[in-house]
């Protein structure tokens, strides 16, 4: 083993300078005094310091990676260069690397560890909820625990599928051999990964009490395991914001010849709809998180009532994101939804401009809809018909991707395999929670199911049946091209079914238990509700079960197994799979030329059962 | 392996980007930016009219909150200017006029300057803190991340500058060495065709940008201290 | 017509399972829907509730009855699996009908919800300060307020004498005045079907008349720190007499303790300059 490797960029190196960093900044916030800043005395926290720790860290921590030293040749005059150095092995896993490819599977690994994390914290909290009353955590505890895994999942599904398979397969979709800022692509991955870190450093800092939506001035009022969860959130924000940045500037720019518009694959236009809300909803997350550590560090009164201030100016700000936020979450499933259904039906995309106008009308109806989490709150009560209209309006372009689904399933060869039943799956389970949604959104019934398990339910319905579930469908259905090793079938499918049951064994009888009141983040209960809760907290623990045999599976597959796949095991006609498994460094030898879309199922070539992909003409390959 | 990529193929094989690629990322990604930033800004401004139309316990901003309204214009003006003066920088490249670009680059480097200096002479000075209300809250995070902004947008500028500079004396299409530009020195081929090709085009696009964010200061002015 | 045959069988089974599910929605889930009939917002709610699910039956029939059908219909034949099925890229006709249905519905669903949310006098809900939906009738004023982490109630029209227990005359139009002390918590009185956030410096106002008596569950329903698990209470809707008794108990308990405590307002703050722990 060569050790000198070890002193390079890495992240080893990144972990001693990030540790560095932090107590460099905790020092340094430890010498700052003043009138306004004298309450610490009394309290014993002192919030500036954790700030700059945490950014002094981050600072170290990517230099350790490499990122410091592109921006510091710049300065220098150096001339702006396409990409770093793409070395093949291991190592660059390890590091900034800046082709596409490999930040997807860092992503892939990276994301899937944290989702695990939040998992086991789904874990712990319906262990707790066993008992209406004996408590196995401390208060402090239990709610950290909530809180933990509410923000670790939503901070990290925003990315779930972008991160990885959008930033693999996009350029490849488009027929590009980059994304349009390499440098930016791994910087949002690593941004992601020193987050996740620093929202589990809120344990040694007493934990926060707020849920992932961080309500002011409770959050005011919080200790310093606060301010964990505002860098987290502000570090996933500009995380998201510089990914969907990249990827719309790589549609743009990137598209090779004859890739018009209407030609994208369905996938790419919903990761355009979802880079549109992430670009331009993420910046305001981090202004409100901005404005809360200045209340907590300066003593501004943004958000403090006795000041002048408005926790109402929280919830408004907080949901301008938050509402784009929950879509950000739901589109790409739709994209990887109507992407896999063509390939396993065989048939070509059943109205795909009706889907493209669905994608991008829940975009922008995201934006308008946001006081339906505050319809009880008091906030512009005048406003809530509006509100409940805007929010039913959403239900249109939602439903015309069922009916494209429903119409590429219409006298189509289905075959069963993995992906395509966890697509099946999210149509039900996406059904559900839309479902769901309707009693939400009408002011009547939400007066009652607001706040409850009702509608913690229905968001899971539809984020982790929905998300999570064309997550897996993503996972089954690329991950052999990432890595050009199949994952075991039989073990899918018992992952697949396994997991189906329990979600809805899980799932759907919180939706009656909220109804019947049972509040959220309570960790106590009525007792007539022991019973149902027993069943969940069971039926949770089989879920749990499940996602262990997908990583059993996964791992086996994937690190011993690994039965090679060839280009194109699902015969489908998209253009990903007409390259190599896994997809080489440069992905083309030639920038290839689209002459259809890349649903050409039946058109006519042949008998009709070719798998062959008419789609690209490739150029012929140059001779060295 | 199949009709369109090969494992084996050499890296070399794969031809050079063309700069116009770059160009046009640069100049789509610097839109995408400025949208983003205005969505930041959206926040405060929102937090603005919010905590002012509802003044709820009638502290929205006691007498003595009266930031400099001479200090708090010049610094606006300087960022203004920053931005004009750069337009004009474009046009001398564009017309190849290079000396006087880098001539009013340096300007707009100090021009910049002066506007975060103005900004915290003005911090330091005010007869009021954080703690003052809603309109000083508002006040202050608001001003202090737009400095924030324009000190990022002086190292953008700095760096075409550099750029400019360091190739001063490099003709126009001579040719780069290998892994010239980053740095990676097993590079068979060059990874910028010229390290004068993108300038213009980065050029134009800080300058996009450096015109929004001087938007964002005379929003940011006329509502701090205008209204 | 193969074609027909398909779109035929699956509006068949549309129509006999949107014909079953209908009754069964209407006559047995539906009037057992929560959160039950003890008050006149809890009974608009439900209605709400039934009328939201009978909108529902026929979609949600026809997208599963769709799904099973397709999932038996169009599986692949054995020896098939690579054969291309026919390249249907739309059909016009069946979008526009798609568009037109579910926006019918929409546009009901909207237009109803507002009708009832008047009707019902806000259905229990937080309507602000200035609430739009309002009984026109006399009201008995209540105010709950919140604080870490208890409930405490005042009742303004009986000297502003403050309760630590929420008791209710059984049909009166209550009026409650939601507020709270320090951060945000959310009054949720289940059974009476009434959720009204209270939050600092903030009168959030909420209508119900409860039409039966008996105990209901009072909960906090918004996050509002440490134990916040812990805030709930019970509450009481007694008929008039038993509540003039309790009510006069309650005064003469208060009045040595009345000079402690500020006068009854529709919002708390404390001097506003001075912050808060
Ligand atoms: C094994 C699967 C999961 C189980 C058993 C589970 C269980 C729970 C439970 C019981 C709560 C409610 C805590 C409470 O309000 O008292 C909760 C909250 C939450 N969950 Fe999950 N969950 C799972 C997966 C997920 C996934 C995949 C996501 C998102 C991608 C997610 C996002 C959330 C969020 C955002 C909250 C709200 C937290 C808060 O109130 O602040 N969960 N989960
Ligand atoms: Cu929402
Ligand atoms: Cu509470």
């Amino acid at each position: 083993m060569n050790f000198r490797r070890l002193l390079g960029y890495n992240l080893l190196t990144a972990f001693v300078l990030g540790i560095v960093g932090f107590y460099v900044g905790w020092w340094l916030g430890h010498q700052f005094s003043g009138p306004s800043i004298a309450y610490f005395a009394d309290t014993g926290q002192n919030d500036i310091a954790l700030f700059l720790a945490y950014l002094v860290g981050l600072i170290g921590f990517l230099s350790g990676l490499g990122f410091a030293s592109y921006p510091i040749q710049r300065l220098l005059g150096k001339p702006p260069s396409l990409r770093e150095k793409e070395t093949a092995g291991t190592g660059r896993y390890f590091t900034l690397c800046t082709d596409h490819k490999v930040v997807g599977m860092q992503y892939l690994i990276g994301i899937g560890a944290f989702i695990f994390v939040g998992g086991l914290n789904a874990m712990l909290i319906r262990f707790e909820l066993l008992s209406p009353t004996k408590q196995t955590f401390n208060a402090n505890n239990y709610l950290t625990i909530v809180g933990l895994h509410g923000t670790m999942m939503m901070g990290m599904m925003t990315s779930g599928i972008l991160g990885p398979f959008a930033n693999y397969f996009l350029p490849i979709m488009i027929g590009a051999r980059r994304m349009a800022f390499p440098r930016i692509e791994a910087l949002t991955f690593w941004l992601l990964m020193v987050a996740g870190v620093i929202l589990m450093t809120t344990v040694g800092y007493g934990g926060f009490p707020t849920g992932w939506t961080g309500y002011a001035p409770l959050n005011d009022q919080a200790n310093m395991g606060m301010d964990s969860y505002i860098v987290f959130f502000a570090l996933v924000g500009l995380s998201m914001s510089l990914l969907g940045l990249n990827m719309i500037a790589t549609v743009v720019t990137m598209r090779a010849p004859g890739m018009a518009w209407g030609r994208l694959p369905i996938f790419v236009w919903s990761v355009i709809a979802t880079s549109v809300l992430m670009l331009l909803a993420a910046p305001v997350l981090i202004s409100t998180l901005l404005m809360v550590a200045l209340d907590r560090t300066a003593q501004t009164g943004f958000f403090n009532a006795q000041a002048g201030g408005s926790p109402y100016l929280y919830q408004n700000l907080f949901w301008i994101f938050g509402h784009p936020e929950v879509y950000i979450l739901a589109l790409p499933g739709m994209g990887i939804l109507l992407e896999i259904l063509p390939v396993f039906a065989r048939k070509p995309l059943w109205g795909y401009r009706l889907a493209v106008t669905g994608m991008l009308g829940i975009s922008l109806l995201s934006w308008l809809v946001w006081q339906h989490h505050l319809f009880v709150s008091g906030i512009n009560a005048d406003l809530r018909p509006f509100y409940m209209l805007s929010t039913e309006l959403i239900s249109l372009p939602t439903g015309f991707i069922f009916i494209c689904a429903l119409g590429t399933l219409w006298q189509g060869r289905i075959r069963f395999t993995v992906p395509m039943l966890f697509a099946l799956a999210w149509l039900f389970n996406f059904l559900i929670g839309g479902l769901s949604g309707v009693f939400l959104s009408d002011v009547p019934s939400d007066v009652t199911t607001h706040g409850s398990f009702f509608s913690m339910a229905h968001f899971h319905y539809t984020i982790m049946g929905g998300l999570l579930f064309s997550f897996f469908a993503a996972i089954y259905f690329w991950v052999p091209k990432m890595t050009g090793y199949a994952i075991n079938e039989r073990f899918g499918k018992i992952h697949f079914w396994t997991m189906f049951i329990a979600f809805n064994s899980t799932f759907g009888p919180l939706l009656v238990i909220g109804f019947l009141g049972m509040p959220r983040r309570a960790v106590t209960y009525a007792g007539y509700l022991h019973g149902g809760n027993t069943w969940v907290s069971i039926s949770a623990f089989f879920l749990g079960g499940s996602m262990l045999v997908f990583v059993g599976n996964f791992v086996w597959s994937q690190v011993f197994a690994r039965v090679p796949v060839g280009a194109n095991p699902w015969a489908s006609k998209s253009i990903e799979w007409q390259l190599p498994s896994p997809v080489p460094v440069h992905n083309f030898d030639r920038i290839p030329t689209f002459g259809a879309d890349p649903y050409p199922y039946g058109d006519g070539d042949g008998a009709g059962d070719s798998t062959a992909p008419r789609v690209v003409t490739a150029p012929a390959r140059p001779r060295p | 392996m199949t009709e369109l990529a090969d494992h084996s193929t050499d890296y070399g094989v794969v031809a050079a980007e063309p700069p116009e690629v770059m160009a046009r990322n640069l100049r789509i990604g610097a839109h995408l930016w400025a949208s983003a930033s205005a969505f930041f800004f959206a926040a405060f401004l929102f937090a603005y009219f919010y905590l002012r139309a509802l003044d709820s316990t009638a502290v929205w901003r006691p007498k003595h909150v009266d930031p400099s309204l001479t200090l708090g214009t010049l610094a606006a003006v300087s960022l203004v200017a920053a931005a004009v003066l750069l337009r004009f920088a474009v046009a001398d490249h564009r017309a190849d006029r290079l000396n006087a670009w880098r001539f009013k680059g340096a300007i707009v480097l100090a021009l910049l300057l002066a506007g975060v200096v103005l900004q915290i002479v003005e911090w330091s000075t005010q007869s009021f803190g954080p703690t003052d209300g809603p309109y000083a809250s508002v006040y202050l995070g608001w001003t202090g991340l737009l400095s924030l902004f324009v000190v990022g947008l002086l190292y953008w500028v700095e760096t075409t500058l550099a750029t400019s500079f360091r190739y001063r004396n490099t003709r126009r299409g001579a040719p780069v060495p290998a892994g010239h530009a980053s740095g990676d020195g097993d590079r068979s081929d060059p990874d910028i065709e010229n390290p004068l090709s993108l300038i213009r085009s980065e050029l134009e696009a800080v300058s996009f940008y450096a015109t929004f964010l001087s938007g964002i200061g005379i929003v940011t002015w006329f509502v701090l201290y205008v209204l | 017509m193969r074609l027909q045959g398909h779109a035929g069988r699956i509006a068949a089974l549309t129509v006999v399972g949107t014909a079953i599910v209908l009754p069964l929605v209407i006559f047995v889930l539906g009037p057992n829907m929560p959160p039950g009939h003890r008050t006149t917002g809890a009974s608009s709610q439900v209605n709400d509730n039934t009328v939201l699910l009978v909108v529902m039956t026929p979609f949600t029939v026809f997208i599963l009855a769709y799904l099973a059908y397709a999932i038996f219909a169009f599986r692949a034949a054995a020896g098939e699996e690579l054969r291309d099925g026919p390249p249907i890229r739309g059909h016009m006709p069946s979008q526009i009908a798609w568009l037109v249905v579910t926006s019918a519905a929409v546009l009901f669903l909207a237009i109803f919800g507002t009708a009832e949310l008047f009707a019902s006098n806000g259905a229990g809900g937080g309507e602000g300060p200035k609430p739009i939906a309002k009984p026109s009738g006399p009201v008995l004023p209540v105010q709950v307020i919140g604080q870490q982490w208890e409930f405490t109630f005042r009742y303004p029209t009986y000297g502003g004498v403050e309760t630590a227990e929420l008791v209710l005359p059984v049909n009166r139009q209550i009026e409650f005045h939601v507020t709270s002390l320090d951060v945000i918590h959310s009054f949720w009185a289940y059974e009476l079907g009434v959720k009204a956030d209270a939050n600092p410096g903030v009168d959030n106002v909420a209508y119900v008349k409860a039409t039966k008596t008996g105990d209901f569950q009072i909960r906090c329903a918004e996050l509002c720190g440490l134990w916040h698990g812990y805030m709930f209470d019970t509450g009481h809707v007694v008929d008039a007499a038993q509540f003039d008794t309790w009510i006069a108990g309650e005064r003469k308990q208060f009045t040595p303790v009345e000079k402690y405590l500020p006068r009854y307002s529709v919002t708390y703050s404390p001097d506003p300059q001075v912050r808060a722990g």
